[in-house]
């Protein structure tokens, strides 16, 4: 008897619990905004990846609760837009996502440049979630790997080979979370010449190049949520190992400023806006060539050209680390660059960093490297993954204003 | 340096006409095959002559610039490019295209890249950017004019 009096008196309290949180003057409970970001070797199907971050995103048929599927291993990229998903993963998941049309009834395809080769694939409308967010009805990007839709027209396959599937991505797919809400933007919405970007293919399978309307874009998804909306923050820890940590666990959180998790600081924040192109500008080692400039997730290392004879590309060593990094002949190797804003949001910031020589000291079973740097041949200046470890990445959108910043911007 | 833009497109337009059109262009071709090139992206073409080589540029009003450097030789031994999105390169790396694809295909680097760079002692490849902003270069080594810098051909 004197237990279920227990389990009364504790129904009884609980009930006044739930009719006190339910009172007007009671705050909603806080979105949840935070999804788990972890740097480790990739998918089954394509590990040995370096400094590549990944995150599981929901993937649903539109207006569906059961055509959904968990899509892990997805690499978070800040230095592009939109969302891209293999087809033959999203197949093994149970999630069938049809080809968007065009005004002509023709399917909406796409050809993206990563590079070292192309994606090629239909545009979809997927609801996506991620951590607490969600959005409806997003246009993504099928990377059409069972080639089931309109094989990719020549202009595609004329800039390159086509990266398709996981092993080319090194991933499941890509979930780009850069500066702006589209991919292209208004430069693929009222072209004389439409850019060989968005495609209209018959059923037949040929496909023409042709203009598309923002709303058809593949889009960022955080812009589409209805809250949390104005960027991202990514944080990421310190790594434990000068040669290479197994594995780090970090954090991918929504909006900036939105809510107590993702408030500005109060000081010591470096807002660098960017132009059309999401570039802000960056000068390396004190020279006067002034570089395209961006924090890019995407980027395994810190890419750039060097031309420096004590700072050669890696000729011997871990075969991992023979294509296109460096290997300076005295490491770590101590240098710096300045990177400047574009815009209102004009901060200048001098950053030092060290390149290490990964082909000597860099333990091939890891998957987390500071100090790495690559990209010869470049011209840009890419802040990749090395500069995300040990600090807070700010990355607003095009258009939304977070406190007394407003996008696009990158910050630290 | 020396504009002469429209004279020599005129030129450049007769001998295309004359050869009965784009056999061959881009990296290792010659004056006709710049021309071909032009009509190709719809650019404006427009001429620099340098003493060593001539800079044919051909601009896009979607952004797109293509300079493909002509030797005194007559043959193409540079090419570069910037804009929103690549160029076709199968036409830009002409003969040389096969090459680029064979090495990226080689490449041991795993993942996502942002840029890329081949390089043997018959041809360099370099290739980068991201969304709305792509730039690159191919040149041939051997061709290059005595005494210029590879830096100078952007």
């Amino acid at each position: 008897m004197a237990r279920i009096a227990t389990v009364l008196t504790a129904a009884v309290l609980c009930a006044c619990i739930g009719g006190k949180g339910t009172t007007a003057s009671a705050p909603p409970p806080p979105t949840l905004n935070t999804l788990m970001l972890t740097v480790d070797s990739g998918p089954a199907a394509a590990t040995g990846q370096i400094n590549h971050g990944y995150v599981t995103v929901k993937v649903c048929a539109p207006g569906s609760q059961t055509q959904c599927a968990n899509v892990d291993h997805v690499l978070l990229d800040t230095g592009s837009v939109g969302l891209r998903l293999v087809r033959s993963v999203l197949a093994a998941g149970g999630v069938t996502l049809n080809a968007q049309t065009d005004g002509q009834g023709l399917a909406i395809e796409e050809c993206v440049s990563f590079g070292g080769g192309q994606t090629w694939g239909p545009v979809a409308l997927a609801d996506v979630t991620l951590a607490g967010e969600s959005a409806a009805k997003l246009p993504i990007q099928i990377l059409d790997d069972t080639g089931a839709g309109a094989a990719a027209p020549a202009a595609c396959v004329a800039t390159g080979p086509l990266i398709n599937g996981v092993s080319g991505f090194g991933a499941n797919g890509v979930l780009g979370l850069g500066v702006f809400a589209q991919d292209c933007g208004s430069a693929c919405v009222n072209a004389s010449t439409p850019l060989p970007l968005y495609y209209g293919c018959t059923t037949a399978g040929t496909c023409t190049a042709e203009n598309a309307a923002l709303a058809v874009q593949v889009a960022n998804p955080v812009a589409m949520f209805a809250a949390d909306n104005t960027g991202v923050i990514i944080n990421l820890p310190t790594l434990q190992n000068a040669n290479g940590d197994a594995s780090v666990q970090g954090e991918l959180i929504f909006g900036i400023e939105t809510q107590a998790d993702n408030a500005l600081p109060a000081t010591g924040l470096v807002v660098l806006g960017t132009d059309a192109n999401g570039d802000f500008t960056a000068t390396f080692n004190g020279s006067a060539t002034v570089l395209p400039a961006l924090i890019d997730s995407g980027t395994d290392s810190y890419a750039l050209n060097i031309n420096d004879p004590a700072i050669p590309v890696c000729t011997t060593g871990n075969l991992m680390f023979l294509g296109g990094y460096y290997c300076p002949t005295v490491a770590p190797l101590s240098v710096y660059a300045v990177n400047t804003g574009v815009g209102v949001n004009n901060a200048s910031s001098r950053v030092d960093f060290a390149i290490a020589d990964p082909s000597a000291t860099f333990v091939t079973t890891a998957s987390a490297f500071i100090d790495l740097a690559g990209g010869p041949g470049s011209t840009n200046f890419t802040w990749g993954m090395p500069f995300f470890y040990g600090r807070k990445i700010y990355v607003g959108i095009e258009q939304r204003t977070a406190g007394a910043y407003t996008g696009p911007y990158y910050a630290y | 340096m020396i504009h002469r833009s429209l004279v020599r497109v005129l030129a450049f337009a007769a001998m295309s006409a004359l050869w009965g059109g784009p056999a061959c262009a881009g990296l290792g071709s010659d004056a006709a095959g710049v021309v071909a090139d032009g009509d190709e992206l719809h650019g404006a073409l427009n001429s620099t002559s340098l003493p060593q080589y001539d800079i044919e540029e051909i601009t896009t009003d979607t952004g797109m610039r293509v300079r493909e450097y002509l030797g005194r030789d007559g043959v193409v031994f540079a090419v570069s490019w910037s804009g929103p999105v690549l160029p076709d390169l199968r036409r830009l790396l002409g003969t040389h295209y096969v090459e680029y694809t064979a090495a990226l295909a080689a490449l041991t680097r795993p993942g996502l890249h942002r840029s890329v760079r081949i390089a043997s002692s018959e041809l360099v490849v370099e290739s980068g950017g991201h969304l709305r902003a792509y730039a690159g270069r191919a040149y041939l080594p051997a061709r290059v004019p005595a005494g210029i810098s590879t830096a100078d051909l952007r």
